[in-house]
């Protein structure tokens, strides 16, 4: 085990979570970091910064979003929330604030590290800025703002383009509604859900081999959209 | 406010002017002498002047011409003759009604005038005894029963006071009672809280309703319509009756707007206390959910490469966490059947030293570091109750002692017989139960904000356990209490104290 073990923080006050997420973490191959309160997640970020976080927002001592938001000063690495279901709200100002991904609890350790390979991978690319991507026959060049499916051109709109683009950028990161108004229509727009529910429909007909059962554009319900996963 | 000059005396005037005429002729009886014609005249001019001052304008006037009568025909020569000699004597009788009709006047204006301010004096003492009822009336309906018995004092008539319900105006209350009005009489009622104006009788407005109607206006708006069975001028509406209206009309909208307070007061407590409910579920469902889910997963994914003590520990977790969900699950079931009032408790011989050894050892688990002390008599009396409700009440309040102390504390669980009863005690020294919230500690979904053992995680349960407790031992016939601090600023002791039970002779048995 001389291999470079890569450090997830996990900030939750239950001690439960810690007791099953350790040596879970621990057997993938990772290094588990505890931390019990948003004060000590947030001092452990600064004083050694982990490879990811996993932040629980129901904490004692400080809002979670509160939490987020901090983090985020001085932190740009993948942060997975974890939220209970009926907490839809707190988990979208989450993302919108900046959380790569989220699980709602109860969740399997499998679905936990499949979110954190995931974000620590968009991390990376997105520090390496990869200009071409394909993913389910589809290819991507982001230089030349050309778009193929099974090696024929796909025409797309200048909107449909800026849409597409913003979502493969975040590969299998959740880009929440307000994410992507935001940066395709404007901030003026933040609240016209129903545009981008016509372009991913205009998307989806172009991209998705079956449009009824989208693989490469995924709905987060309630939430947003999420690219599929790089092949 | 003047009211018109009128003769009160009524017959009794007339008559008593009479028999002070009668009296006076008695008296001229007497003094009749030849050649006291004159002096005679005198005693009935005071006759006269008597029932001027006693009995007012009309019964003077009437007593004048009597006297005359009665001078003229017996006193005055030629007697027994209605004839008059004298021209001077008719002066004499102009004289007598010159005095009669001053008299009369002055007596009959004086005793209006006290009437009057004694009516004054009435008004005012009725005016604050309205007012003073009508502002210790608490609830809407209650100020319209005052202002409908004050507005029926102050108009002599049936009264009625209708208040804006969920359905339109309603009749709210009425002096003596609550009336049937016609059509035309409610429209009138509607009219009035429509439109803000006095309608109905005498207002033209519509005509015939037999009532008159008058809105309530309070200080913020509308507050209700008043009527009373009288006619509009009939009422005197600008004195006493709208004195009075004006008070019922602000005490009223006072007591609405408490209402409506309390009200919103009720659906904020109920809408705190469902999404604490929910808040709960979500939480002490889930969380217990979360880790045998992931501790499950973790041993499916990686079992074989988990050292043994790392699994052992997985799935003694699961163990705990399916243990605490049980725990939960039978806590909302026990509310339930409080709140349901489902519950049913036994009449068993208990003794509770029994109840104490096995409520510890269902606790003993969770104790940690804690140490838990037990103190009881040889002899206790027994008590007749439920030994599982009890049992669980005893549960619940050394739970709620374990979530509250930080390890390492004394938890002290005593019994002993206190005037009657038998008292079960459970004391701490952990930092015990700030004074605001000793008075909440038995509420459901209560849970302190600062849990006091920080490290061993947030304090575990729904906050329900007390609350279950003290439902059980009311039940029972029992009662729970809290004390906090009791020892040095420090420590919380809960006590549940049952009656002891009598001893029959079907006991021993």
């Amino acid at each position: 085990m001389t291999a470079h073990r890569p450090r997830i923080l996990v900030v939750d006050d239950e001690p439960q979570i810690h007791r099953f997420l350790k040596p879970a973490l621990d057997a993938a191959g990772y290094e588990p970091v505890r931390a019990d309160t948003a004060a000590e997640g947030l001092r452990e970020i600064a004083r050694r910064p982990p490879e990811a976080v996993v932040l629980d927002l129901g904490l004692p001592d400080m809002d979670g979003k509160a939490a987020l938001a901090q983090a985020r000063a001085f932190y740009d690495g993948p942060i997975v929330i974890l939220s209970a279901r009926d907490r839809e709200l707190e988990k979208i100002e989450a993302l919108d604030l900046g959380a790569d991904d989220y699980l709602e609890k109860p969740f399997g350790v499998g679905e936990l590290l499949a979110r954190l390979r995931v974000a620590m991978r968009h991390h990376i690319r997105r520090a390496g800025a990869e200009p071409v991507i394909d993913v389910g026959g589809l290819h991507i060049d982001l230089v030349k703002r050309q778009v193929a499916r099974a090696g024929e051109p796909v025409r797309l709109s200048p909107k449909e383009y800026d849409l597409l683009a913003q979502l493969a950028a975040g590969g299998g990161k959740v880009l929440t509604h307000r994410q992507l108004l935001t940066a395709v229509w404007g901030p003026a727009h933040v609240e016209d859900v129903q545009y981008l529910r016509v372009f991913v429909g205009q998307l989806r007909q172009k991209l998705e081999a079956d449009p009824a059962r989208p693989k490469v554009i995924l709905t987060e319900l309630g939430v947003g959209y999420r690219f599929a996963e790089v092949d | 406010m003047t009211p018109p000059l009128k003769s009160r005396a009524g017959p009794f005037g007339y008559l008593g002017a009479l028999a002070l005429v009668a009296a006076a002729g008695g008296m001229a009886v007497l003094a009749d002498r030849p050649g006291q014609g004159a002096n005679l005249a005198m005693i009935f001019l005071l006759g006269v002047l008597l029932s001027g001052l006693a009995f007012g304008l009309g019964p003077a006037l009437a007593g004048a011409g009597a006297a005359i009568l009665t001078y003229n025909l017996f006193f005055l020569e030629p007697r027994l003759s209605l004839a008059i000699r004298h021209p001077a004597d008719v002066f004499t009788y102009a004289v007598f009604f010159a005095v009669a009709a001053a008299t009369g006047w002055l007596a009959g204006r004086a005793r209006d005038q006290a009437s009057l301010a004694a009516r004054r004096a009435e008004t005012v003492g009725a005016l604050l005894q309205a007012s003073q009822r009508l502002s210790a009336a608490a609830t809407p309906d209650g100020a319209a029963q005052v202002l409908a018995e004050a507005v029926c004092d102050a108009a002599r008539a049936p009264a009625l006071v209708f208040l804006p319900g969920r359905r339109g105006l309603v009749q709210a209350a009425g002096a003596p009672a609550l009336a049937v009005l016609s059509p035309a009489a409610l429209a009138a009622a509607r009219q009035a809280w429509a439109q803000g104006v006095p309608t109905g009788a005498g207002t033209g407005e519509v005509a015939d309703a037999g009532w008159s109607f008058w809105p309530l206006e309070g200080l913020q708006g509308r507050s209700g319509v008043a009527a009373a069975a009288v006619s509009r001028h009939k009422a005197a509406e600008e004195g006493m009756v709208a004195a009075i209206l004006r008070q019922g009309a602000v005490a009223i909208e006072r007591a609405q707007l408490a209402a409506g307070a309390a009200e919103a007061e009720a659906l904020r407590r109920s809408d705190r206390l469902r999404s604490a409910l929910l808040n709960s579920i979500s939480h002490d469902l889930r969380t217990p959910l979360s880790t045998i889910l992931g501790s499950t997963t973790t041993l499916i994914a990686y079992g074989p490469s988990l050292e043994p003590p790392v699994r052992a520990d997985l799935l003694e977790s699961v163990r705990e966490e399916a243990e605490r969900l049980n725990r939960y699950v039978g806590e909302l079931l026990d509310i339930t059947r409080v709140e349901g009032g489902a519950l049913v408790p036994r009449h068993e011989m208990i003794d509770v030293r029994e109840v104490m050894d096995s409520a510890t050892e269902r606790v003993v688990r969770r104790l940690g570091s804690r140490r838990l002390s037990r103190d009881a008599p040889e002899s206790l009396s027994m008590v007749e109750a439920d030994a599982g409700l009890l049992e669980q009440a005893l549960v619940n309040v050394l739970e709620n002692a374990i979530a509250y102390t930080p390890d390492a504390s004394a938890i002290e669980v005593a019994a002993f017989e206190d005037r009657g009863h038998v008292v079960l005690s459970v004391e701490d020294d952990g930092p015990g139960i700030p004074p605001e919230a000793l008075e909440h500690v038995f509420e459901k979904f209560h849970r302190m904000d600062q849990p006091s053992d920080r490290h061993g995680g947030a304090v575990q349960g729904a906050g329900l356990g007390l609350a279950i407790a003290k439902g059980f031992v009311e039940a029972m016939g029992g009662r729970i209490a809290a004390a906090s601090p009791v020892h040095e600023g420090r420590g919380a002791r809960f006590l549940i104290s049952l009656p002891k039970a009598i001893a029959t002779h079907e006991h021993l048995l």
